[in-house]
């Protein structure tokens, strides 16, 4: 059975690669989660709307050559940022540092010791943020962004397998360097 | 907590502590990121753009969506750009499963619409065409073809009369009548609304040039027989050439070449055509010659003292003597101006006007005004005469490093680089030397090489197209590209009336008032006009209605200015301000001196004259709705500064009525009447009479920043030079 929202937004994708001004529907549609994912890595607004605009830029321009591989559009999409935040980082560090991630919320059920649950989210995630580049990006297009390894892996233009090993490594590194954190219910 | 379970990762996290980093990992949410909707959607209008930019100089797909011949397209002018994009908002499938019907449009909200464009009206999902069509509404009125793509999503509303009207507001109001191809109907009307731009001007046609076959169509004359300068003049039509050779034998020869006719063998100098054309004065054997074209009959003056330069003073031959400058009357010659008795002196030019000369008194250089004998230095010592403007009221010196343009006393206006120049009719400099060719602007811009090679001594024919000049020992001939066009004058005060306007729709006063002089403060001073227009309606936009040249000395501008009142998304009233723009003596810009408004009118209640174009023989009014033509006649009319009405034809076509047949006298006042008999195509009358104040145009269109130097004679006549400042 076809997923209608993909047929949808094959639709979408063959008109704006036929006609690029038909490229506002795309924009519309995936415009949030990429700023978000932007913003998650530059954590600061002006530099994400820079980097957000790049993206978009980028993709409009691209459009008439982009080929439908099977995997969401948003994986493309995710990929020009990808490599928009790693342009940017060759020059610029982030411009906070992550004690500022105060907005953390958790999802799921309440915790029994919420505060320290939070607090080991915070440690572990100021972890994630001192992991190389690239296993820290496929550490956040996974658990942050929700996304398939196989999206993942066109978004960083490398193997499904590949990505699975940045994320084994990442998490490696993440439990080898919190031996100390509290084991979660 | 239950552990984040991911079977993507089952084989890659195996461990069961690297399976709880990853639940707490999975368990946090990526901050809340502050976004700016301002940046979301300006994005997404630069997105636009650029899509917009991918796709010109393709055929645009509307144009090929409905391109069937016989469809009303005519009205749409070929290498049309269409600035807008189409937006399509697609539906979202709800879960209930029905769907809303969206209209957009790549214009909507838009400002400056062009004129030539359909109106494109998108929806999400396919039309049925004819209850779409029917519940289509277009204010102001205005008679409209539809066509649809073969999706059926998109309707493009094309005004009959091929154009939209320009400055004007247009709402194109879809109503819940529409119905979908599935019989779906619109759950409310939905309106776009955008504003056009004003209408461009029909740009003059270029003057025609010759196309030469080599860049400059460079041609060999004449031979010059060694002469050390060029003594030439060209014929008043620019079609011939006088010159005299290096054994002072006086030829002419035809700008097109071929041979050379002697008009007089030997011993001649200083040729000069008369400023009517018709004559031909010389210098031979100490004598005056001066052969009439017409006739070809040669007369003589023999003055007293010998001349060495003749020129024109009108009709009336002006020549300099050793002691004086003379000139030509009834009862003989008279002495306009004594030339200095000491040290040496050398009359070096006679302006072309005959009102001045230019001479040396040993290595000094003075202009000598002969109405007042009064002379002034230019520059310093070692300065030397490089030509006159053609109106000679402007000339060119050099100095080590550069020309100067100056006025006749002498004071500076710019500075050009150094060459042998000549100013032509058109207002451009050619500056001539061994190696290259130079064309500049008098104002010093438009710098422009024209070309390599030897330009001795150029001199331009009157056309200002061709010119004369020396290379090796002939006489050559060539055509001058033309240097872009100069700002007319009206251009100049427009561009000022747009700061003011644009600073008062900013609410920015202070910069608006720096463009009032003392008239104009007064003005818009507490109890006149307001500079800074508040509440609500508010002012939204403006645009100009008219424009014409009111005077010459100094330049005055006078605009007709409309300012546009809105509430909500709805032009609703609009006004009109008279602004009389001057240009400064000082510092020759224009500055809005006189400022006059008229009464509110409310807009959407009947045709509004949105643009007026006087010419000499025609005036055009410009509606923004279709007109019945049958209460044109006698709707629109022209009345004298008696208030009797001025003989007219009257046509109507696009939404414009022509007054044509007229001959309006510069400067004179007229007033435009459009009455309330007028109608519109839906039967509405024009709401109140409109009456709008004109002059008889001035045919002057370039900038004459001289004409506010006025010349200030002395008190005593003197001969003898004072220094200049």
């Amino acid at each position: 059975m076809s997923d209608p929202s993909r047929d949808d937004e094959r639709e979408l994708v063959e008109r704006a690669k036929r006609d690029p001004r038909q490229f506002g529907a795309l924009y519309d549609r995936h415009f949030q989660q990429i700023y978000r994912f932007v913003y998650s890595r530059v954590r600061e607004q002006t530099a994400a709307e820079d980097v957000t605009s790049e993206v978009f830029m980028k993709a409009l321009k691209a459009m008439p050559r982009y080929q439908d591989t099977g995997r969401p559009f948003a994986a493309w999409l995710y990929q020009i940022a990808v490599n928009a935040i790693a342009d940017r980082y060759r020059t610029l560090r982030p411009a906070q540092p992550l004690d500022d991630f105060h907005d953390l919320s958790v999802a799921g059920p309440a915790l029994d010791d919420l505060a320290a649950h939070r607090d080991e989210v915070r440690r572990i995630w100021a972890l994630v943020e001192a992991l190389p580049h690239q296993q820290r990006t496929a550490l956040v297009l996974k658990f942050q962004q929700d996304m398939k390894i196989e999206d993942i892996a066109v978004a960083m233009g490398k193997s499904a397998g590949a990505v699975k090993l940045l994320i084994h490594r990442g998490v490696t590194r993440l439990r080898d360097e919190a031996a100390t954190l509290r084991p979660v219910e | 907590m239950s552990a984040h379970h991911d079977p993507e990762l089952d084989d890659v996290l195996q461990d069961s502590e690297l399976r709880r980093i990853a639940s707490l990992l999975g368990a946090v949410k990526a901050p809340e990121a502050p976004l700016d909707d301002a940046f979301r959607t300006g994005l997404r209008r630069q997105l636009m753009q650029e899509a917009w930019t991918m796709t010109e100089g393709r055929p645009s797909w509307w144009r090929r969506a409905f391109a069937p011949p016989g469809i009303a397209w005519a009205g749409a002018a070929a290498g049309l750009l269409l600035i807008a994009s189409v937006v399509v908002w697609l539906s979202t499938q709800q879960s209930g499963g029905t769907t809303q019907v969206y209209v957009a449009s790549p214009i909507d909200g838009k400002n400056n619409v062009s004129l030539q464009q359909p109106i494109l009206v998108s929806f999400n999902q396919p039309m049925d065409h004819q209850s779409t069509q029917d519940a289509v509404q277009i204010a102001p009125a205005t008679t409209v073809t539809f066509s649809w793509d073969q999706s059926s999503r998109t309707l493009a509303v094309q005004p009959a009369s091929g154009n939209l009207a320009p400055n004007t507001q247009y709402q194109v109001t879809v109503g819940p009548g529409a119905r979908t191809a599935s019989n779906q109907q619109l759950s409310a009307p939905q309106t776009i609304t955008f504003v056009t731009q004003a209408p461009t001007p029909t740009p003059a046609p270029p003057t025609p040039r010759p196309t030469p076959a080599n860049p400059l169509g460079e041609k060999q004359l004449a031979p010059l027989n060694g002469a050390a300068g060029l003594a030439v003049q060209w014929s008043a039509d620019s079609s011939s050439i006088y010159f005299i050779d290096g054994k002072g034998a006086l030829g002419v020869v035809s700008a097109k070449g071929g041979a050379v006719s002697v008009i007089a063998p030997d011993g001649t100098s200083s040729p000069s055509i008369s400023p009517a054309g018709d004559r031909l004065a010389y210098l031979r054997g100490g004598k005056i010659e001066v052969l009439t074209f017409a006739t070809g009959k040669t007369d003589e003056v023999a003055p007293a003292k010998a001349p060495t330069l003749v020129g024109w003073a009108k009709d009336k031959l002006v020549w300099a003597a050793m002691d004086g400058i003379y000139m030509e009357g009834d009862a003989g010659p008279s002495l306009l101006a004594a030339l200095p008795t000491a040290g040496l002196v050398t009359v070096v030019s006679i302006a072309p006007d005959g009102s001045r000369v230019a001479y040396q008194l040993d290595k000094n250089l003075f202009v000598l005004e002969l109405g007042t004998s009064k002379s002034v230095q230019l520059g310093q010592s070692g300065s030397s005469f490089g030509g006159w403007s053609p109106d000679g009221t402007l000339l060119l010196y050099s100095t080590a490093d550069h020309l100067v343009v100056a006025d006749v006393q002498g004071v500076t206006q710019s500075t050009i680089p150094l060459g042998e120049a000549t100013w032509s009719s058109q207002d451009a400099i050619l500056l001539g030397s061994d190696t290259d060719l130079y064309e500049v602007r008098p104002d010093g811009s438009h710098q422009t090489k024209v070309s390599n090679g030897t330009y001795h001594l150029p001199l331009w024919a009157p056309d200002g197209i061709s010119f004369a000049y020396v290379r090796g020992t002939s006489l050559w001939v060539a055509v001058a590209p033309a240097l872009p066009p100069e700002p007319t004058v009206v251009d100049e005060a427009t561009a000022v009336v747009k700061s003011f306007m644009d600073a008062r729709l900013n609410n920015k006063p202070d910069k608006a008032s720096a463009l009032l002089d003392d008239n104009g403060q007064k003005a818009y001073a507490a109890g006149g006009l307001n500079l800074t227009i508040t509440g609500d309606p508010h002012f939204s936009r403006y645009y100009v209605l008219t424009q014409q040249v009111t005077g010459t000395a100094p330049d005055t501008v006078t605009f007709v200015v409309r300012l546009v009142l809105t509430h909500g998304k709805l032009d609703v009233s609009d006004y009109e301000e008279t602004l009389t723009l001057v240009r400064d003596v000082t510092s020759k810009q224009f500055i809005v001196d006189q400022a006059a408004a008229a009464g509110r009118r409310d807009l959407g209640k009947g045709a509004e004259v949105v643009s007026v174009d006087v010419a000499k023989d025609a005036i055009k009014v410009t509606f923004d709705s279709d007109l019945d033509p049958a209460t044109v006649n006698d709707g629109v009319l022209l009345l004298d500064a008696k208030g009797n009405q001025v003989d007219a034809k009257v046509a109507y076509a696009t939404r414009t009525v022509t007054l044509s047949g007229l001959d309006l006298t510069a400067g004179s006042q007229f007033k435009l009447v459009v009455l309330t008999t007028v109608r519109d195509v839906l039967g509405h009358n024009v709401a109140a009479e409109y009456d709008l104040n004109l002059f008889g145009p001035s045919l002057k269109k370039h900038g004459n920043h001289r004409d506010v130097v006025t010349p200030t004679p002395a008190a005593t006549p003197s001969a003898s030079p004072s220094g200049s400042a």
